[in-house]
């Protein structure tokens, strides 16, 4: 009897111990309504799989290439949804409240909550932590015409994540250095031009 | 009485050799007639087998291409995937980066606005 008594326990902790794992994998609405209204929407959905087959395809000689591929290497998952609308408001807080009550789940902490009173761009970053490593990454912004939800998952590395500045025509911060916006004037993206005298 | 009998019956009932002009036109007659010549233990008959060699060929060739081109699109399909997924994946990162750098300004403006506040105490 006692021999069956250890596989029984295990089969019945089994389900228990797996459900009591943190999962860092979101259930990403499909928000079809949001879709018909955005002038633009961006809907990305990359499984181990696909994030293989992308890496394979990533040329380690091109440096935007070399970068992306040190990134995706631990990753299990990539999941993007993002709208941008013609008008404010267009989308209900009610949408976004719906993927905010999954980060209340154990082991989802909240790492930066910022408000731009100028941009009105709200951007949450939750990360969830697992044996002092991080394993998945959300992020929710919300603009007045823009609602970007971005799901994470896999071995985040938040040094490579940093190096991701910098990237794609993105301005680099210099978030670490010490200089000021004073010393040096960085061109707002998207503003205008100096009128010409 | 009987021995006479029997010996004249075995010396016109002895075993002749065919004269040539007798071999000569039977092999005519063969030749002539193609119902007279035996038949093929194959399963087509000899003329057929030319054509049949060639149809072989063809469909094993055509079996050949027929496979070569469907790797070839199956390549070509997962190909048009890999570089599909790739983009993805640095449309996925941009995505990322934009809203990480909006974060990160946010927080930089504010830490900004408080170091300048600070020196006013």
């Amino acid at each position: 009897m006692r021999k069956y008594t250890m596989p029984m326990l295990l089969a019945l902790l089994g389900p228990a111990l797996a459900w009591a794992a943190p999962n860092p994998k979101l259930v990403m609405p499909e928000f079809p309504g949001l879709a018909q209204k955005a002038s633009e929407s961006v809907t990305i959905t990359l499984d181990p799989t696909l994030l293989s087959m992308a890496g394979r395809f990533l040329d380690g000689n091109d440096p935007q290439d070399a970068a992306t591929k040190e990134i995706i290497k631990g990753l299990r998952g990539i999941y993007v949804r993002s709208y941008t609308f013609d008008k404010d408001t267009e989308y209900a807080q009610s949408d976004i409240d719906a993927v905010r009550s999954q980060l209340s789940a154990p082991g989802w902490n909240r790492l930066v909550e910022t408000h731009s009173r100028k941009t009105r761009a709200n951007v949450d970053i939750y990360i969830m932590i697992d044996h002092d490593q991080a394993v998945g990454l959300a992020l929710i912004a919300s603009e007045p015409r823009q609602f970007t939800i971005v799901n994470i998952i896999g071995a985040i590395d938040l040094d490579k994540l940093h190096k991701l500045e910098g990237q794609f025509g993105v301005p680099k911060l210099d978030i670490d250095e010490s200089k000021t916006p004073a010393q040096e004037p960085r061109k707002e993206r998207g503003s205008a031009p100096p009128p010409k005298s | 009485m009987n021995q006479d009998i029997e010996s004249g019956m075995r010396s016109a009932l002895r075993p002749v050799a065919p004269s040539d002009e007798f071999s000569r036109k039977l092999l005519a007659r063969v030749a002539a007639d193609p119902q007279a010549r035996p038949k093929s233990y194959g399963l087509m008959p000899r003329s057929a087998r030319p054509l049949a060699w060639w149809l072989a060929t063809s469909l094993a060739a055509c079996l050949v291409l027929a496979v070569g081109i469907e790797r070839h699109l199956e390549q070509q399909r997962l190909q048009q995937s890999g570089l599909e997924a790739r983009r993805e994946v640095l449309q996925a990162l941009r995505v990322t980066s934009q809203k990480l750098n909006l974060a990160f300004e946010a927080v930089k403006s504010q830490s900004t606005s408080l170091a300048d506040e600070k020196p006013g105490l």
